[in-house]
């Protein structure tokens, strides 16, 4: 099966291996992801003024993009996805008729139909399902204990993104499951790890970083896992190196598909990533 | 007792399927009597008009107005017209009919009119309090009484329903709520069935180490209730059974009991206990709220009552797998009974109290306080057990990822409470106090430990409540204001963020064991009991008064009374109290010989009734049945409400109200 | 909207923007207790929401706090009655924004941070923060 793909600009530069990761992984677990044909940026946050409508505007003109080509738009970052799904939202909510009436007059285009925002998780456990995945795992990642971290643009709020139970999520943990990890519980799964403010406030982004990962090492976690290029980038990066190894989940998830070192993107990771991996035995 | 209730009357036996009596003389003499009630109707409706024009319609005797219709004078005002116009037919145009409408048909009965004959209009809650424009109000009042008058014209006298009350009550629930009301009935003399679903009775208050605010020790202030209910003459105790339906009409019930399979035979048992010791089998124990197994043949604690164990067939190796078999070997009676099987049994009663209790909200609610994940979080009731001399760890405090005394214990207040987002929106009204408790018991037990309490605001309301909460500070436990927002792990310590809104900071405490104060909800048993009685529930499921202020021990369904936590959080005081009250009405009930029922019930036309069934299915309270045999419905007037629903899905018109005819609704529509 | 209809008060102002009603808060003070800037927040949400009730709207725009709010919305996600304090700090935000006194703007980044850091968190800050 075939999907629109939205990359966002992260996946798109600087983080473009993660992006060439999680296609190809998506080709052996049996689906495939086509970048639309044009986009434009999501706009990274979503702003809740509630007449700030101009910010929503590029968010939902990629929507109104994705509605000629389909029902269902996927993406890969967490941040992207809540961006996206909250603008849709809005888009769609009967309350805000007028606003949607702006916005498309100003677009001057049609949306052709409401589109689902999917995040690549959702993809996987719901049209791929669990039992293909491990079918298609050839390198299960047996002894990896590995906290899944999904940060708070994956889960909140919880009534619009409808995503997973806001305060203990388990949809990467089933992730790691089946693609032979030990996923260890922790407190910290949807804490904040600083986001944006790693820009003004470094310190209040490392101190929170800080925090998510001291939960998941008293767990007995000897890795993270996240789904968002920007969560990926404060845990990992803003504390002293030699700190246990931050993946983004498609890195994890190709490894175990069989997919060769050089397409895992592991030079976004600090450290030694592939070091790391080889003495666990998984590479 | 409402005014059908009085005893001058009595009136025809129930299932009676007579045509609807005849309204009565021709032409009719109608006095309308138009209430000002202060400004709350005159302030809108213009009164003089309107009584202008009522008196100009046609067969109005009499019409005038009074600034307060429902006082002495006001009543004697219409007493003097009915006498002094000869009227046959009376309508009071005021406020609401729950209010008085009593008041206007007893004063007409003084004056020789049937009480039956006389109408309310709602001219305040139904047109000048929802009314701006005077003119439309005044309008609007006219439209009212003409329907009013159209009615009362239609209305035939009626005699209220007598039924026999059989005067032995049934309490379901055996905590200390069902306990009082059970014993303060057979105190009176009149014989009480009391249920309990648990193997023995006592309920939650078993649980509690010491209660709030004189610290006397639960199990000694409850036993000698407890044994005294085992062995009363007049109470008959069924234990580890439930109620599972029940039949019949306010006087006159037949309760369905179910008696589970305790496996053991209850007259041969001494309760001596060797069965327990040898048993191998173990399961969760729920008394012990999760710390701790007990055995699969079991009792829930040493001063049982009554002193009979049961098997849990789950948890008894011989009933899974047929292995073992111990505790038959034992047994110095050989009560044990591997083939019991449950039984049914019919208890007919004149009363139904209902005592169901509550249970404490999952946990699973609030995620973010880690209960199952993060060690040594648990809940008030679990506290209990930890400080209760015969609990798992024998009264001293021992955290139960380790076993040992924690010295830094974090009390957290509404776990759920007053969260309308995640949890109940109400206050579960106990916790501050047992909090305080728990907080002065711990550091009675731990003398070097620490106690913090995180609050959003400290509840005192009863006698010496305010002083215990100041024992607590006096003995040293800090209470910090604020709600927690997260309790997570840190090694071998368990942390809880909170926050000081005093001092405006947020707070972080590395504490040993955390207690969480969690909400009281209604025993999802109770409410599931209620659906089957058709008992009027709260959206919470607690079970519903007849009026919030003025009668919090009767339901409005005749027969059934409330005690206890099923009817809202309370404490023990205010348990016992509502306990003795609902007993009161069940007495008063059974201190007369019959009971008087509204006679505005429906009717059946034989002639033209063909037994179609559509009646029985829109009945809500079970009150008509067609009858096999002859193919008629067949009213029960005294379960019957006269909602009118039977008459409507009625496809012939064979059913119709008393007082409320067809014909009757079509001339007020008409009128209006 | 601000322009034809703009009400009198600045709390006012406020609420519309964020769609939240300050009355709603009992001051529990759970979402100061989960906010991950607490530390560093001054005012802190609850402290924050009390200014608004106790008339301190302007007050509150000047402060520095309002400009530390990661968007992360664990405080509107566990308050006990629905307030979420992020929506109102971004509607503080953005008066103060309009009134082109913002925060942040590119010359808050180094080169190498530019080079470093994932440009959705310079979007995002800019957004949040830029006049």
């Amino acid at each position: 099966m075939t999907y629109a793909y939205y990359p966002g600009c992260t996946l798109y530069t600087k983080a473009r291996s993660l992006d060439l990761c999680a296609r190809r992984a998506a080709d052996r677990v049996g689906f495939s992801l086509e970048e639309m044909p044009s986009w434009v940026c999501c706009g990274a946050i979503f702003n809740t003024a509630q007449d700030d409508f101009a910010a929503r505007l590029g968010a939902q003109r990629n929507l109104v993009w994705a509605s000629r080509l389909g029902d269902r738009l996927v993406t890969l970052c967490a941040a992207c996805y809540n961006v996206l799904k909250r603008a849709g939202a809005r888009l769609s909510d009967p309350a805000h008729a007028e606003e949607r009436e702006r916005v498309l007059q100003f677009l001057d285009e049609p949306y052709e139909r409401e589109v689902r925002v999917l995040h690549y998780l959702e993809v996987l456990k719901n049209d791929i399902g669990w039992d293909a995945v491990r079918e298609k795992t050839v390198k299960p990642l047996a002894g990896l204990k590995v906290a899944s971290y999904y940060g708070c643009l994956m889960v909140r709020p919880a009534e619009v993104l409808d995503f997973d139970d806001p305060e203990d999520p388990q949809v990467m943990d089933d992730l790691m499951r089946t693609i032979g990890a030990e996923p260890v519980t922790f407190d910290f799964k949807a804490e904040c790890c600083g986001g944006y403010l790693v820009v003004n406030r470094r310190d209040a982004a490392r101190d929170a970083s800080a925090k998510v990962l001291d939960n998941a090492k008293s767990w007995g976690a000897e890795a993270v896992v996240t789904t968002c290029p920007l969560c990926q980038y404060n845990l990992d990066r803003l504390r002293k190196p030699g700190g246990i190894p931050v993946f983004y989940f498609t890195q994890l998830l190709g490894l175990a598909l069989g997919m060769p070192k050089e397409e895992l993107g592991l030079d976004v990771n600090s450290g030694d990533p592939a070091g790391f991996l080889e003495k666990k035995g998984l590479l | 007792m409402s005014e059908d209730q009085r005893p001058e009357r009595a009136g025809g036996a129930p299932g009676s399927g007579s045509r609807v009596p005849d309204p009565g003389p021709r032409p009719p003499r109608v006095g309308v009597f138009v209430c000002h009630c202060g400004i709350n109707i005159a302030g809108t409706v213009k009164v003089p008009e309107l009584v202008e024009r009522v008196a100009r319609i046609p067969g109005i005797a009499v019409a005038k107005d009074y600034q307060y219709c429902c006082s002495d004078p006001g009543q004697q005002m219409v007493r003097d017209a009915i006498k002094e116009h000869s009227l046959n037919r009376v309508v009071v145009a005021c406020c609401s009919p729950t209010l008085h409408e009593t008041t206007f048909r007893l004063a007409s009965e003084e004056a020789g009119l049937n009480r039956y004959l006389c109408e309310i209009a709602n001219i305040r809650e139904q047109c000048a309090w929802v009314t701006e424009d005077r003119d439309e109000a005044t309008d609007k009042a006219e439209s009212i009484i003409r329907m009013a008058i159209a009615r009362a014209v239609n209305d035939a006298p009626l005699e209220p329903v007598g039924v026999d009350v059989n005067k032995r009550a049934m309490v379901v629930g055996a905590g200390i709520a069902g306990i009082q009301a059970a014993l303060d009935i057979a105190n009176a003399g009149y014989e009480v069935v009391l249920v309990e679903k648990e193997p023995s009775i006592g309920g939650h208050m078993a649980q509690l180490s010491e209660t709030f605010p004189t610290l006397d020790c639960s199990q000694c202030i409850l036993t000698p209730r407890t044994v005294e209910a085992g062995r009363h003459p007049n109470i008959k105790l069924y234990s580890y059974s439930e109620v599972d339906a029940v039949s019949g009409y306010v006087g006159n019930f037949k309760a369905r009991i179910r008696q589970k399979p305790r496996y053991v035979d209850f007259d041969a048992c001494t309760g001596c206990g060797l069965c327990m010791e040898k048993c191998p089998g173990r399961a969760e124990s729920d008394f012990e709220r999760g710390l701790d197994k007990r055995k699969a043949i079991y009792r829930l604690l040493p001063q049982a009552v009554p002193n009979r164990p049961v098997i849990d067939p789950e948890a008894c190796i011989y009933l899974q797998k047929g292995k073992c078999g111990v505790c038959a070997k034992v047994c110095p009676t050989e009560a044990i009974r591997y083939d019991d099987e449950e039984k049914f049994v019919e208890e007919e009663v004149g009363a139904i109290v209902l005592a169901t209790g509550y249970e404490l909200i999952d946990p699973d609610k609030m995620p973010n306080y880690g209960v199952g994940r993060v060690p040594d979080v648990i809940d008030g009731l679990a506290f209990e057990r930890l400080l209760s001399a015969s609990g798992p760890t024998q009264g001293e405090v021992k955290r139960p990822s380790d076993g040992k005394a924690p010295k830094k214990v974090v009390f957290v207040q509404c776990a759920g409470s007053r969260d309308q987002e995640h949890g109940v929106p109400y206050c579960s009204k106990i916790c501050c106090m047992y909090t305080a408790k728990q907080a002065i018991l711990y550091k009675h037990r731990v003398h070097d430990g620490e106690a913090f309490v995180c609050y959003i605001d400290v509840r005192t309301p009863g006698k010496g409540f305010e002083e215990f909460y100041k024992r607590a500070t006096d003995e040293g436990v800090t209470y910090i204001r604020g709600k927690v927002s997260k309790i997570f792990r840190r090694g071998q310590k368990t942390v809880v963020w909170t926050t000081d809104t005093l001092a405006g900071k947020k707070v972080e405490l590395e504490a040993d064991l955390v207690v969480l104060a969690t909400a009281v909800v209604a025993n999802p048993d109770g409410v599931r009991l209620a659906k089957e009685l058709k008992l009027q529930l709260d959206e919470h499921g607690f079970q519903t008064e007849a009026h919030p202020k003025l009668r919090p021990v009767e339901t409005l369904t005749g027969g059934f009374f409330l005690a206890g936590v099923g009817q809202g959080p309370k404490d023990i005081p205010e348990t016992v109290a509502q306990a003795s009250a609902a007993a009161a009405k069940v007495m008063a009930m059974f201190g007369q010989d019959r009971l008087f029922h509204s006679p505005t019930t429906a009717s059946v036309d034989e002639e033209v009734c063909v037994g179609c069934g559509n009646c029985e299915q829109a009945c809500a309270y079970s009150a008509v049945e067609v009858d096999p045999k002859r193919r008629v419905a067949v009213v029960n007037v005294a379960l019957c409400e006269g909602c009118g629903a039977c008459a409507v899905a009625c496809p012939s018109g064979a059913m119709s109200h008393r007082n409320f005819s067809k014909k009757g609704v079509y001339e007020m529509v008409d009128r209006a | 909207m601000l322009t034809a209809k703009s009400p009198a008060s600045t709390l006012r102002q406020i609420e519309e923007l964020s769609g939240q009603s300050v009355a709603d808060c009992y001051q529990c003070g759970c979402c100061t207790a989960g906010c991950p800037l607490a530390e560093v927040m001054d005012p802190g949400p609850a402290q924050a929401i009390r200014m608004l009730q106790l008339g301190r709207a302007s007050e509150l725009l000047a402060s520095d706090g309002i400009w530390l709010c990661a968007s992360c919305m664990v405080c509107g996600s566990r308050c006990p009655r629905g307030v979420d304090y992020a929506a109102i700090a971004e509607a503080c935000r953005a008066l103060r924004i309009r009134g082109r006194l913002g925060r942040v703007g590119p010359e808050s980044v180094t080169e190498d941070e530019c080079e470093e850091v994932p440009q959705q968190a310079f979007m995002a800050a800019f957004r949040k923060f830029s006049g």
